[in-house]
Order: structure tokens, then sequence, then C-alpha cells
């Protein structure tokens, strides 16, 4: 196992509580906890890709990030239009 | 030496998104919870993007995981911004201060000494 692939592991794991959290309690805290989640499953996505020696996969986490930031608008959109 | 940096970095930046992740789950209020987004999204990104640049070289993946990091900067500082708004809309139906409320701008405001 090597250092990215343990960074890889340690980093999965943090996703746990984000999912808990994203679980539980009133809508702006869950959708805090998926913004989080967005941004620790883009760094995964980098970790990953250098652990499996995939270096097309690097483009997975550009694309998550791009769309991570279209959604986060779109949730807060609704959010101030729909959910008041 | 440069393994030694590699696991410097990638130690430093999964460390941060761990705390960052603990410290969303010890606040209570979402404005405070939002704050803990900041660190993963810029110093954790940045230092994974200097180790894969230490790894990789001046490969294509280096500058897609500095354009991803760039995107992951940018990005954070506009959804938080975005997301705290519509939660400040959702709750008082206008974001901004209205006359009378007790809001501290400057430092020599009465709020922030009472």
């Amino acid at each position: 196992m090597n250092i990215w692939e343990l960074a890889s592991d340690v980093t999965i794991f943090t996703l746990l509580p984000l999912a808990w959290m994203a679980m539980r309690g009133d809508a702006r805290n869950r959708l805090a906890a998926f913004y989080m989640a967005g941004v620790v499953i883009t760094l995964l996505l980098m970790i990953l890709t250098m652990a499996f020696h995939r270096m097309p996969m690097m483009d997975l986490a550009i694309t998550l990030a791009l769309m991570s930031f279209g959604g986060g608008i779109v949730f807060a959109r609704f959010f101030a239009r729909h959910l008041q | 030496m440069k393994t030694i940096a590699i696991e410097i970095l990638l130690a430093a930046a999964v460390l941060i998104t761990l705390l960052s992740v603990v410290g969303m789950m010890r606040m209570h209020d979402v404005y405070q919870r939002m704050h803990y987004i900041a660190p993963p999204a810029s110093l954790s990104a940045i230092l994974i993007t200097i180790a894969i640049f230490l790894q990789q070289g001046l490969k294509p993946e280096s500058f897609k995981a500095l354009f991803t990091a760039l995107v992951l900067i940018g990005m954070n500082t506009v959804v938080t911004h975005a997301a705290a708004r519509a939660f400040r809309i959702a709750e008082v139906e206008e974001w901004k201060p209205k006359d009378g409320d007790e809001v501290p701008i400057e430092p020599s405001d009465e709020v922030i000494h009472k």
C-alpha cells in the first residue's frame, strides 16, 4: 500500500460523518453537509487517480468540481425561492 | 527526499480534511458549519496538487489537478456565499440588514462594546 492509497482510505472514512449529517437535521444543515461531501469526493478522486495510476481519471475530478459548482448554485437558488 | 515531501503534503491534506469534517460535526449553527468547507476546498486541494506535481512533474494530469484546485477554491467562495444568502432569505425574506438591525460592521460600533 503506497501513501496515495493510505490517504484515499482515510479520506473515504470522512464521508461517513458527512453522510450522517446529510441524513439528519433540517434542510440547511443537510445542504451544508452535501457541499462538504462534494469537495471531499473531488479531493478523493484526485488522490485515487494517483493511487491507481489511472491518469485519465483526473478528468472525473474536474467534472465533479465543475458540476458541484453548478449544482450548488442551483440548490441555493431553489432553497431561497421554494423552501422558505 | 521527494517521497518524504509527498507524504508530508498528503498527510497534511488528509488531516485538514478530517479535522474540518469533525469541526463541521461539532458546530450547531449552519453558518458556522459552512466555514469548515473552506479548509479542504483551499488548503487540502493545494497541498494535494503540489504533491501531484512533485510525483508526476510537468505532466497534463498535474495541470488538470491544478485546474481542479482552482475550480474548488473559486467554487467554494461563490457557493458558500450563495448558500448563506439563500439561508438568510429563507429565514427573514430579505438578506440585507434592515434599519435598526444590530449588525456590527465597524470595530467602533456600539454593538461590539456592549
